[in-house]
């Protein structure tokens, strides 16, 4: 890990941090949400390394991040929105966001078209990311319930 | 028959709260209907968008009862969606008397926000944070701090006045570039660009869209779709606002 990134990962938590306040969250899962932040940057970073693909990178991020959410939703028996969406917030496109908006102003459609599809992209593998660790815990959940419902009915 | 009026009515509130604390329509629409379950109705068909709230209920005597609501401003309060929360798994263990839950609901609704400097701090420090961490130096923080000020009290001007919430964006993100340009030309700031990324992502509504998303897996596929499409509505918002104070002076610092 090179400086640059330490710096990134302390900010990345710095801001979860932020963004907790702001939501208004409790006590403790304060620190979980700025731990998460900092995770979230961190698997950015790892996927980025692996892979050298910025898309790819955002939505094993994405994934990583929705998985651990999911979990200590469950361990500190909170709603899962509460954890997942302050983690996550290092993963907003701000940045690209406003470079399109930049790019357009001063008529540069070349760099529009790059920074506006960048966001539609980053945003989507965010999303995607998302949707699987959503639908799988969903599946999941469906699953354990009717094996549940099947064990009731062998003991009787 | 009027009790379970009552009843009813006060389940819609307990939907109602955690609806405009931001929690998604899929955990409304399941809160109520286990509540009213455990209230004794045989049945409850709940329909819930973003915008608004449809409860028919049928008690076990027969009588059927449609309340609505309409739901205008949302916002994001975690504390009060896990207070509810947890009111809601106590109400379905063991359902309370009307008047206690009346209580509760009052409680969860005047609740401690927390100390008043609780908002100011973070916006200070979500906008400091994310202009370093877009590439800015610390100096871009400390700007992007003051900028985020001029922020927090638009918003506040904004909510007093009840401001449509997308002119409100437009503004915000108006006068904060304008603030962007003044640290740049007084020489405090450096990057013009990332003073405005991380006070952009004060006003970026990451959790509409999140909360959407989710909405969209689980078959709430209008809410999602209202959401999304709110969400989209307040980024281009931001994107008019930054672009109107650019376009004039974007060339001078």
């Amino acid at each position: 890990m090179t400086e640059e990134m330490i710096l990134q990962v302390a900010v990345a938590a710095v801001g979860a941090f932020g963004f907790g306040l702001l939501f208004r969250v409790s006590g403790g899962r304060l620190l979980t949400i700025t731990l998460g932040g900092a995770a979230n940057w961190i698997f950015y970073l790892l996927a980025m390394q692996a892979y050298a693909d910025r898309v790819l990178a955002f939505f094993l991020s994405a994934l990583a991040t929705a998985v651990l959410a999911e979990i200590l939703a469950r361990l500190l028996k909170t709603p899962v929105i509460t954890l997942l969406v302050p983690m996550l917030v290092p993963l907003v496109p701000g940045g690209d966001l406003y470079y399109t908006t930049f790019s357009l102003v001063r008529g540069d459609m070349e760099a529009f078209g790059q920074y506006g599809s960048m966001v539609i992209r980053e945003a989507g593998a965010m999303s995607f990311g998302i949707i699987l660790v959503a639908c799988g815990v969903q599946t999941a959940m469906k699953i354990w319930m009717l094996r549940k419902e099947h064990g009731e009915k062998d003991t009787k | 028959m009027q009790q379970q009026e009552q009843i009813l009515c006060a389940i819609l509130d307990a939907g109602e709260l955690l609806l405009t604390a931001g929690a998604e329509v899929a955990r409304v629409e399941d809160t109520i209907r286990r509540m009213a379950a455990a209230y004794g109705f045989g049945r409850a068909d709940v329909l819930t968008i973003t915008a608004s709230m449809i409860v028919t209920a049928q008690s076990n005597d027969g009588a059927v009862l449609t309340q609505t609501r309409r739901i205008l401003r949302r916002e994001t309060n975690m504390r009060q969606i896990e207070a509810v929360n947890a009111l809601s798994r106590e109400v379905c263990a063991h359902p309370m008397p009307l008047e206690q839950f009346h209580a509760r609901l009052d409680a969860v609704r005047h609740m401690d926000d927390g100390p008043r400097w609780r908002q100011p701090i973070a916006y200070l420090i979500i906008a400091g944070a994310f202009a370093v961490f877009f590439g800015g130096t610390w100096r871009d923080g400390i700007a992007a701090m003051l900028c985020s000020i001029v922020l927090y009290f638009i918003g506040q001007m904004g909510a007093r006045i009840d401001l449509q919430p997308l002119v409100l964006t437009t503004f915000s993100a108006a006068a904060m570039c304008l603030a962007a340009i003044v640290t740049v030309w007084i020489g405090l700031g450096q990057g013009l660009d990332y003073i405005i990324i991380g006070n952009i992502m004060l006003l970026i509504p990451g959790i509409a869209f999140v909360t959407s998303l989710r909405d969209m897996i689980v078959g709430d596929t209008i809410s999602g779709l209202l959401g999304a499409f709110e969400a989209l509505l307040r980024a281009l918002a931001i994107a008019a606002g930054c672009a109107l104070v650019l376009m004039q002076l974007g060339g001078t610092v």
